[in-house]
């Protein structure tokens, strides 16, 4: 090649740039014309119905799968909604199953201006980083504290930043101890009440062969070791973070206990090695299939177990409990809170609308549809503890017995923080850091997470 | 491609006379006005689809950005993001472990590609089956080939680990610590991607002419030396063209450890795509997202260039 | 057909080929799996021990992906898109492929390398810039919010493709075309497509490809259900703590059919251009 690109005579990036720039020119324009006006729309239509009284619109709701099973619990609620209220109509969009992809897609389509879903079923972990970022409506703004306050103790709170509330609690969800009650029948155990007990069974169990492993959870590097390790945490009375959300206070007696438990689970042998992979999938599968003894998982794992297609070799055989504690302390041990919210799209054009579906969805019929039909544990506190619910199944009769903890996700920056806490657990569980450097690894990037010096 | 004849300008050498001389201009200057009416639809629909998001990401990466519920707010000039990056740990290891990653994968898919593609085409029966057959793992859905070698990697039911049991081997923990699960990472990718360099490089095999080899035949030369004399420098572009797509890609590698390792354990397996999707859509740092994917685009440039002024000459450009 | 002595040849050959035999079953062995997967009964894809030949066979598998969760509909909406991005792909590439290669234009290689640079950007920056693009012009959840990114986005590699495949092409036969007056498009058409046929193929089947397996755009542009392809909707499978791998398999076993069977139909014209290719030298 002999020649160069002659300096002045340049038509392809001469033409690239201009088309470029038009095209950027033009749709800055578009962009910013049509952002001026959406927030604008959101705010007339609140405040002529601010108490959320409409009774006519149509609805885009955004959930994704809440169980598997048929019928589609999502639809069915979606019909008692539709006759309550015949001139709402709701269309479901299903929503990815992988909560970190689902919550990309909502923030590239929320970010992005459009004004549906209107309504978003969202993790409970989101209302403090969606919050700061306008991705969602205040609710406190529109609905008064007397809605609020009929749902279960901590989940509202979980659901506040900067004082105000972003999300009504639909559905919960928590930690919970299975156990093969036909196990500890044979060996004339009980059901353990605290952690080293239930230690100690476990490796019992391995070492008589009734089981492969011993006990089963999420140590996995993701959320899930997050939900275990808050677990162990409360259980030993420990934090992630002050009150003021500054820094951290996890490198504490509290904190070295509850991770040198989780290792020492592993070097025992009451728990196999390759949980360092295991997230909920495996470590259900595990327990199903019969090669584990003890398990801790959320609600769904009672309805998994005892159906035989799951598949699962130990229908009838399982029982669940509170999760267990540390001797010595407050008993029985703190179970995560999980499981879901519902948001407002700050971008709706049905306000109204929507939070009439949200009152609704949070209502004790919905509620208790959920409870009866489909084994979710409801979040309002009048549903939790109505006889009906109690006896549906074992689980939402543990429920009241149990005592929750949430995670440290009143921070924005919690997505950081949690990443903190579960790579150097995962790190110490893989036995790769010994938990006191682990812990004050952990501290130092909550830290910088806090003080947002970090990526 | 073809060194039989010279690639040079389609007009004729320049004659003695002038006026021949002006008419070749004009002539010339014809085909260049063609030459940009032919290519003007492909280039503006790229320009007008790409360069606004592309500037867009830029621009998000030398700014203050925040994500508000309409859209973005980008205020001022800084550089904090780039220095934010720089300064973070985690991106230096995601630079490290995707130009490895890069380096390993590209150059066991070239060898065992360049390898199938001989054998293809000396095949001469069932080489159409044989090909559909390689195209499969290539066109499946990269969501799925990663959760298909999860499931295989997997402790409890994979079919790994249950081979490795059977050989007496225990019942390793594929995805639990840094190096097998870059080995196991690697691997899917391998299986995955290879036949797409095979194909490649098949084609530009065929396209040797035979007197090449029947002239190394004549003078007696075996197998290796046929390949590594003739065959080999005749591929030179090809492969060349081969590493240089599936450098691209390997450096924009995503999908695979977003689903089979979640960037895990920890960060050792988390490529900068996946660094730059963690910072923008979990963190809302949009940008020192932006700057990261920048700075990756960047890099994969200044590469490319490079790679191509080595290979200018053989990757086909003319003057 | 060659004629060549098998003496040199003939270790080389049984070298590579008995090193290719074993690749060929690195393939086909996780395939195999793969397939055998999704013929068994949903409780025992995850039984342990592993089975490694289903039984009983069954095809609950592929039911529950289509009746379930609508998967004739996202392949349906796959097609559409791979199928018009593909084609649009080649015919624009082929005459951009062929100025940028054949044709006397300053700037040429400015402009392939700035295709390059392009073509090489991280998706993830561009998608929330580009979503914000579509839904000012109102193309939102349609067939050409995906269309015109995939051609966009895809068209610079094929670019490369075509153009270094046009450019083996003697140039003889051009000249000796354009003495007798053909047109540039005719002499495309009729000398030098034939000829570089495997670039066709190839930029062809990459481009259908990228468009078959593309899932991040998809996910952000087409939410709504009935514009999803298959990698979006194979996103929706399961729950939230279950990974239904049987599904998941069945819907891959149907959805590289598509794949395989292009290539079966068009394998006599590849095998003929490759080979074609190889006498014509």
């Amino acid at each position: 090649m002999g020649s160069s690109i002659p300096r002045f005579r340049r038509p392809a990036a001469v033409l690239f740039t201009a088309v470029g720039m038009a095209s950027a020119l033009t749709l800055a324009a578009c962009g910013s014309s049509s952002s001026s006006t959406s927030p604008g729309a959101a705010g007339s239509s609140a405040t002529s119905s601010a108490s959320g009284s409409a009774t006519s619109g149509n609805i885009t709701w955004w959930a994704s799968p809440i169980t598997t099973s048929t019928p589609d619990p999502r639809t069915v609620l979606i019909s008692a909604f539709e006759k309550a209220y015949p001139k709402i109509h709701v269309s479901l969009q299903s929503a990815p199953t992988d909560t970190d992809t689902n919550r990309a897609s909502l923030i590239t389509t929320i970010s992005g201006g459009a004004a549906s879903p209107d309504v978003y079923m969202g993790d409970v972990i989101w209302p403090a980083q969606f919050g700061k970022a306008g991705l969602a409506v205040p609710l406190s703004k529109y609905l008064p504290s007397s809605y609020f306050s009929g749902f279960a103790p901590g989940l509202v709170q979980g659901a506040t930043y900067s004082s105000q509330v972003w999300g009504a609690p639909f559905f919960e969800d928590q930690g919970f101890l299975y156990y093969r009650k036909d196990l500890l029948a044979k060996e004339h155990m009980s059901v353990p009440t605290t952690w080293q007990q239930l230690e100690s069974d476990a490796v019992t169990l391995v070492h008589k062969g009734d089981v492969k492993y011993g006990y089963v959870w999420q140590g996995a590097s993701y959320e899930g070791l997050t939900c275990n390790f808050m677990e162990y945490l409360g259980s030993a009375g420990g934090s992630v973070l002050n009150p003021g959300l500054t820094s951290a206070t996890v490198n504490s007696s509290a904190g070295t206990q509850a991770l040198s438990f989780m290792r020492s689970l592993i070097t025992s042998g009451a728990t196999p090695g390759a949980v360092t992979t295991f997230q909920e999938a495996q470590a259900m599968s595990a327990f199903a299939t019969g090669q584990a003894a003890f398990l801790r998982n959320w609600n769904y794992g009672w309805i998994y177990s005892n159906t035989a297609s799951s598949p699962s070799s130990v229908v009838g055989k399982v029982g669940v409990a509170p999760l267990p504690g540390f001797s010595g302390q407050t008993l029985p041990g703190t179970s995560n809170i999980g499981g879901w919210n519902l948001y407002i799209n700050p971008h709706s054009k049905n306000v109204a609308a929507d939070l009439t579906f949200i009152k609704w969805m949070t209502g004790s019929d919905a509620q208790t549809i959920l409870a009866t039909q489909f084994a979710e544990i409801p979040t309002l506190q009048s549903v939790r503890s109505s006889a009906a619910v109690v006896a549906k199944n074992p689980v939402l009769a543990t429920v009241p017995k149990t005592r929750l903890i949430p995670r440290p996700a009143q921070s924005p920056a919690y997505a950081k923080v949690s990443q903190a806490i579960y790579t150097n657990v995962n790190s110490v569980l893989s036995g790769a850091t010994s938990p006191s450097a682990g812990l004050s690894s952990m501290a130092s990037q909550i830290n910088s997470a806090e003080s947002s010096t970090g990526l | 491609m073809s060194t039989s004849t010279p690639n040079r300008v389609i007009a004729p050498a320049r004659p003695a006379s002038s006026r021949a001389g002006r008419h070749d201009d004009v002539f010339r200057r014809q085909l260049a006005r063609l030459g940009w009416g032919l290519s003007s639809p492909a280039l503006i629909l790229i320009a007008a689809v790409t360069i606004f998001p592309i500037c867009y990401a830029i621009a998000m990466s030398v700014s203050n950005v925040s994500a508000t519920g309409n859209g973005f707010s980008l205020s001022g000039l800084t550089g904090s993001n780039y220095s934010i990056m720089v300064h973070a740990a985690q991106w230096r290891y995601a630079l490290f472990f995707t130009v490895f990653y890069t380096v390993v994968t590209v150059a066991v898919e070239v060898a065992i590609g360049t390898a199938i593609a001989l054998v293809l085409e000396r095949l001469t029966v069932g080489r159409g089956w044989m090909m559909a057959l390689l195209l499969i793992p290539w066109s499946m859905i990269t969501v799925i080939n990663a959760q298909l070698w999860g499931y295989i990697y997997n402790p409890t039911y994979g079919a790994l680990d249950n081979i490795f049991s059977h050989l007496g081997l225990g019942t390793p923990v594929f995805l639990g610590t840094r190096v097998p699960a870059i080995a196991a990472l690697m691997v899917a990718d391998i299986w995955k991607t290879t036949p797409f360099v095979a194909i490649i490089v098949l084609a530009g095999l065929v396209m040797i002419p035979r007197d090449y080899y029947e002239a190394a035949e004549v003078d007696g030369a075996n197998g290796w030396t046929t390949f590594w004399r003739i065959t080999f420098p005749q591929l030179r572009p090809t492969i060349a063209l081969a590493v240089l797509f599936r450098v691209l890609q390997a450096f924009g590698l995503f999908d695979l450890p977003f689903v089979l390792t979640s960037g895990g354990p920890g960060y050792s397996t988390q490529p900068l795509a996946i660094l730059a999707y963690n910072a923008m859509f979990r963190d809302l740092d949009f940008g020192p997202g932006a700057a990261v994917a920048t700075s990756t685009a960047l890099l994969v440039v200044i590469g490319s260039l490079l790679f191509l002024k080595v290979f200018r000459s053989q990757a086909g450009s003319e003057a | 057909m060659r004629n060549r002595s098998r003496h040199g040849w003939h270790r080389v050959f049984n070298g590579v080929n008995i090193s290719a035999f074993l690749v060929f079953l690195f393939i086909v062995i996780p395939l195999y799996w793969m397939i055998a997967s999704a013929f068994k009964t949903p409780a025992n894809v995850g039984a342990s021990p592993p089975q490694y030949f289903p039984h009983p066979f069954s095809v609950k598998n592929f039911d529950v992906a289509f009746s379930q969760n609508t998967f004739g509909r996202y392949i349906l909406n796959s097609v559409i898109v791979a199928v018009v991005a593909t084609a649009l792909v080649l015919v624009l590439g082929t005459l951009a492929g062929y100025a940028l290669g054949r044709l006397p234009m300053r700037g040429k290689f400015t402009v392939l390398v700035i295709l390059l640079m392009i073509s090489v950007f991280p998706e993830i920056a561009v998608v929330v810039p580009l979503y914000a693009l579509l839904r000012d012009i109102g193309w939102l959840n349609s067939y050409q919010a995906l269309i015109i990114p995939y051609t966009a986005f895809y068209l610079p590699f094929a670019i490369w493709i075509l153009r270094n495949y046009f450019l083996a092409i003697p140039r003889e036969m051009e000249e000796s075309a354009r003495i007798d007056g053909a047109n540039p498009l005719r002499t495309i058409w009729s000398i030098i497509l034939p000829q570089a046929w495997p670039g066709l193929f190839t930029a062809g089947i990459f481009t259908f490809t990228a468009c078959w397996t593309e899932f991040l755009m998809a996910l952000s542009f087409n939410v709504a259900n009935n514009y999803r392809t298959i990698p979006v909707g194979v996103a929706l499978f399961g729950s939230e703590f279950t990974v239904p791998y049987g599904t998941l398999f069945a819907a891959s076993v149907v959805a590289v059919v598509p794949i395989a069977v292009l290539v079966f139909i068009f394998r006599r014209s590849v095998v003929s251009g490759l080979t074609a290719g190889a006498v014509k030298g």
